[in-house]
């Protein structure tokens, strides 16, 4: 990016100043990028609709253009075209600003992904923290919807959504919080660069399984898809929503989506590293093709990780859902943070983030035994939350055991039979 | 920028971990034990297991940690004004929550972080410090406060004084904000060297505002006029144990933050331009707080009143700013914890489960209905009102001997003159007690039930007020201590 | 236009100036508006004109943080109790017949301060903004602040045993 604003300036055009150069490159950046993200939208519902059909022993769209492609054009149209309707008695600014807040707030978390070697929309030592506050507009957008309809069903879905994405954000910040421990930093550059060696997804498997699971309670997708679970609750928080609105909302979630497998690719997957391979090391143009063809393949294979959970699994519960996060992910995640530290902590290096700091007492393992010490501890922790939540349910069952056998069916039949 | 790792003086802060640590044990018994009391008698071990720590820590040199917190003589003589309202707040709770079902584990919790955090504003000496410790016995305060949340005189108080102390907080922390924004620290000794003479910064009009809403933080936390409303409803509506505990504590812990303050940081800053408002507000808390306690037909009403002007009585002591006038806050202090809970003990007993029995008529008789009671009672009231030879009377004269002392005896006068008010509404439950014949209703009332840890707090603070009344030296003593590190 | 030079556009100040628009407008909207709703949402605009000051002070980590738990946490929150009350679409007044009393008191409060911050000869520190506010904070949060730091993990404590005690529904043996 650099290069670009230097040849720039070398032009020597009026009003060209190194500063306005840069402003100008950075905004073709971002323009391309709030363009593409949206754009995703139609490769990613074709891809949906196919894979979902494959699943489904279908075949999917296959009308409108080769293979069906032109079939996300043509829902765009119909989308376009239909009538914008606004409920009688909601309320109208509320209303007509929250489809656009859903958009803003999944798109501007492109602004700190690295796409590629040097190419990273903001070097924010920060990005981390900006992942989650940015997340947070897309809840904000979700509780404007849901109240300005003023529709119960939508007031409903808000609720719900609300509970939903409050809990999950809890496991998701701290595992974010573990990969900034091992990275020594928070923003995102550093932390791809920090899985040179090894991806966190290998030396910390169940990080990143609590941080996709979070994540996909996050967006909103299947099994934890009780926004818009049809048959409790219509369509959820955008009941009330038609035509373009509509649309957004959909745009939104699919960029959400479309972002966090970004995030998984990028947090636990090395990013645009790849094994026995130093893409940086590349000639100049190479290095960022091959980084950036490297993180799209990542990318898409969690989108179809996405697609294949939603065409197997079976919708939860509210109640398991909320069960699920506070009592079993929470603790998790908690028992990990410390977990974690307390590794990192052990094969510190001696410096964090550039400062010394007393190496730890196993730091001449090096990079290799705090793997392998992530791992242990990883594992380890999986292996009792499975046990207690395994006595758990024996213990819960064995009570509804009892509580059965305990029931005499004729005592029962004559209580029912009283009048 | 190399991390150093900071090497901690933990025995600064020993009391207050002591405190702690046994409030975390309190919860982990609560889950495991059935008997609620026992959890009670464990936080009474905790609290005389902090009293031996201050004990061995008194009298020894000021041991700071950080620059944070310390622990002078100063503190450690609250510390004992902590841990005896603390210590009789749960003898009176241990009978009171029985009564009314009411006996959760995580009474005595939150009794203890409270505890805590009154301790940590005594011991800090930096103005973030005193927040934290303002808002965990604050938090702690509000929903102690609500827990009969279920009646709504209750909740209503517990909401009430949630908000207000909201808002007080809110004053404070913009005050602190302030503050930092003139002299550049939130450190009270650093704060007091920018007001030294030789830095030319006496009347900044930043550092005066912050110091302003300083004051209006702490005169809602003391219930001081014109920030007094909150109190006699919040005091009428919470479970009587819990009004003996934060009418004392919560008082004597913002003063005991404040006189830190005014002392350390701000010394003639206060005196040049503050004193003078400072001293008017004395002299309103005490009228106010004792010509509505005038008013009242509710006994317990009337102490909330009666704890207002109190709140008086001491800024009386606050107002001069100077040695002698700390140890007279202190003695105040300590007296009143032992006055005050023994009256809150007497209407606690008094008090019917659906929170009536607290009316002047329901102590119509009650010197031959119970005669220790009114005894105990009557007392209490006559220390109340400063009456020789009771351990009030003490405590009034060393406040108002520091603004003789200071020039200032119009204030004195003030008080003396409110004292001779108070003594109407004071002696009117004495009245009752003793020349009125019991009305039909509460002869018809059922019994009143003495249990045992309702007779020890009586019996101490009754033993307490007479004895320190009789023999204040020791008293004297241990005030003597509370100098400044 | 020869002279026109983009870059000498004092684009810091027309923020600063966006910014100050956001917080303040929001924060009359807070108590203006008659609907709770609009007001929290108001206050969410504030908060947002309150992160950028922090972007200008170059306190990227406090921006996002105010973000974060301001902006994402409590007034999300808000908003949550607001849709639980018994009428979240009503259109009340919010004030009640002392509001002319606490205007004054507030009006008072507002000259005190303005005139202050006139009075006052402001520091003005001309070091350059800290580079990595993130590694200065936590270092300064473990260091010299370790105490206050500490002592917020009681005061968590507390007010999370307070909540769960105050809406903890009744259990079965107390019924």
């Amino acid at each position: 990016m650099q290069g670009i604003i230097e040849y720039l300036v070398s032009l020597n055009l009026p009003l060209l100043t190194e500063g306005t150069a840069r402003f100008l490159v950075l905004l073709v950046v971002a323009s391309i990028v709030a363009v593409v993200a949206p754009a995703s939208l139609i490769i990613l519902t074709w891809l949906e609709r196919k894979i979902i059909a494959r699943i489904q022993d279908r075949i999917g769209p296959n009308r409108a253009g080769p293979f069906g492609l032109l079939q996300a054009v043509a829902d765009m149209i119909k989308m376009f075209t239909k009538e914008d309707i606004t409920p009688a008695r909601a309320d109208r600014i509320v209303y007509n600003i929250a489809p656009g807040l859903a958009v803003f707030s999944s798109v501007m978390s492109f602004a700190v992904i690295p796409f590629a070697p040097g190419f990273v929309g903001t070097r924010l030592n920060v990005g981390l923290l900006y992942i989650v506050a940015v997340g947070g507009l897309g809840t904000l957008a979700i509780l404007m919807a849901g109240w300005s309809s003023n529709n119960k069903y939508s007031l409903l879905g808000a609720f719900r959504s609300v509970a939903m994405l409050l809990t999950y954000e809890i496991p998701m910040v701290m595992m974010l919080v573990i990969v900034a421990m091992a990275a020594g930093s928070m923003s995102l550059a550093d932390i791809v660069d920090a899985q040179r060696s090894m991806w966190y997804a290998v030396s910390m498997p169940v990080v990143f399984l609590v941080f996709f699971f979070a994540g996909i309670a996050e967006v909103g997708r299947s099994p934890f898809d009780l926004i818009e679970a049809e048959s409790e609750i219509i369509a959820g928080f955008h009941t009330e929503y038609s035509g373009i609105k509509f649309g957004m909302f959909m745009i939104g979630e699919y960029v959400h989506m479309f972002a966090l497998s970004f995030f998984s690719a990028v947090l636990f997957f090395g990013g645009w590293h790849i094994p026995f391979m130093d893409v940086t090391a590349l000639p100049a143009p190479w290095a960022a093709i091959i980084g950036l063809i490297v993180l799209l393949v990542k990318v898409f294979f969690f989108v179809f990780v996405m697609m294949w959970f939603r065409g197997t699994l079976p919708r939860f519960r509210i109640d398991q859902l909320l069960d699920f996060g506070w009592k079993f992910l929470v603790p998790l995640s908690l028992v990990l943070l410390i977990g974690v530290a307390f590794v990192v902590k052990l094969f510190s290096p001696g410096s964090s983030a550039g400062i010394p700091v007393p190496p730890g007492p196993l730091s001449g393992l090096g990079i290799a035994g705090e793997v392998v010490g992530l791992l242990v501890v990883n594992l380890a922790i999986a292996g009792l939350a499975m046990a207690v939540v395994s006595a758990l349910a024996r213990r819960s069952r064995n009570k509804v055991l009892r509580a059965i056998s305990a029931v005499e069916p004729p005592a029962a039949v004559t209580a029912q039979s009283k009048p | 920028m190399p991390i150093e790792i900071p090497t901690l003086n933990v025995i600064a802060l020993a009391p207050q971990i002591v405190v702690v640590v046994t409030a975390l044990v309190v919860m982990a018994l609560d889950i495991s034990l059935t008997d609620k009391r026992v959890v009670g008698y464990v936080s009474l071990l905790g609290l005389a297991a902090a009293a031996v720590v201050t004990f061995a820590l008194l009298g020894g040199p000021a041991q700071a940690i950080q620059q944070m917190a310390v622990s002078d003589g100063y503190a450690l003589v609250l510390n004992l004004v902590f841990i005896v309202t603390a210590a009789l707040a749960i003898l009176v709770a241990l009978g009171y929550l029985d009564e009314r079902e009411l006996q959760h584990g995580e009474y005595y919790a939150l009794l203890l972080f409270s505890t805590a955090g009154m301790m940590l504003m005594a011991a800090a000496t930096d103005l973030i410090v005193v927040f934290m410790g303002l808002e965990i016995m604050s938090v702690a305060l509000y929903i102690l406060a609500a827990f009969n949340h279920r009646q709504v005189g209750s909740g209503e108080a517990g909401m009430k004084y949630f908000i207000l102390g909201a808002f007080a907080s809110a004053f404070f922390l913009y005050g602190v904000a302030l503050l930092y924004g003139a002299t550049g620290s939130t450190n009270l000794h650093a704060i007091g060297e920018w007001f030294s003479p030789d830095r030319g910064n006496l009347g900044d009009p930043l550092a005066l505002v912050g110091l302003g809403l300083l004051l209006i933080g702490f005169a809602f936390k003391v219930a001081a006029v014109p920030f007094q409303w909150w109190t006699p409803d919040v005091y009428h509506g919470a479970p009587t144990s819990v009004t003996a505990f934060m009418s004392v504590g919560a008082k004597a812990a913002g003063f005991a933050a404040l006189v830190r303050i005014l002392m350390v940081s701000f010394d003639q800053a206060f005196t040049l331009d503050w004193q003078l408002v400072l001293a008017v507000l004395a002299v309103l808390t005490m009228t106010v707080g004792n010509i509505a306690a005038l008013a009242q037909k509710d006994v317990k009403r009337m102490l909330a009143y009666s704890s207002v002007a109190h709140a008086g009585y001491i800024l009386v002591g606050v107002v001069p700013a100077t040695m002698t006038g700390v140890k007279g806050v202190l003695f105040y202090l300590m007296a009143y914890a032992f006055m005050n809970i023994g009256a809150f003990a007497v209407i606690a007993v008094l008090e019917h489960r659906d929170a009536i029995g607290t009316a002047l008529s329901d102590y119509a008789g009650l010197s031959t209905r119970k005669p220790f009671l009114a005894l105990a009672m009557a007392v209490f009231m006559f220390s109340l009102t400063g009456i020789p030879p009771f351990v009030g009377f003490w405590g009034k004269l060393y406040v108002f001997r520091a603004a003789v002392e200071a020039n200032m005896s119009w204030l004195a006068v003030v008080g003396v003159i409110n004292s001779a008010i108070s003594a109407f509404y004071y002696l009117s439950v004495v009245v009752q007690m003793y020349m009125r014949t019991p009305t039909d209703e509460t002869a018809a009332a059922p019994a009143l039930r003495l249990s045992g840890p309702v007779v020890v707090t009586l019996a101490l603070a009754l033993v307490a007020t007479v004895v320190l009344g009789l023999w204040p030296t020791p008293l004297v003593n241990l005030t003597a201590l509370g100098i400044f590190g | 236009m020869p002279n026109f030079d983009p870059s000498q556009i004092p684009l810091v100040s027309i923020v600063f100036w966006v910014m100050t628009v956001f917080t303040l407008g929001g924060a009359l909207g807070v108590v203006t508006s008659r609907n709770l709703f609009h007001a929290a949402l108001y206050l969410i605009l504030s908060f947002f004109g309150v992160t950028g000051y922090y972007v200008l002070l170059s306190a990227g980590f406090l921006a996002m943080v105010q973000l974060m738990v301001y902006a994402g946490a409590i007034a999300i929150l808000i908003l949550f109790a607001i849709m639980f009350s018994r009428r979240p679409m009503a259109h009340e007044s919010q004030a009640n017949q002392q509001w002319w009393l606490s205007l004054l008191l507030a009006l008072a409060l507002f000259v005190v301060l303005v005139v202050v911050v006139g009075a006052v000869n402001w520091p003005v520190s001309d070091a350059a903004p800290a580079a990595d506010t993130v590694t200065q904070l936590g270092v300064a949060l473990l260091g010299s602040y370790l105490i206050p730091f500490e002592v917020v993990a009681v005061l968590l404590s507390v007010a999370m045993i307070g909540a769960i005690f105050l809406a903890r529904e009744k259990t079965e043996a107390e019924e």
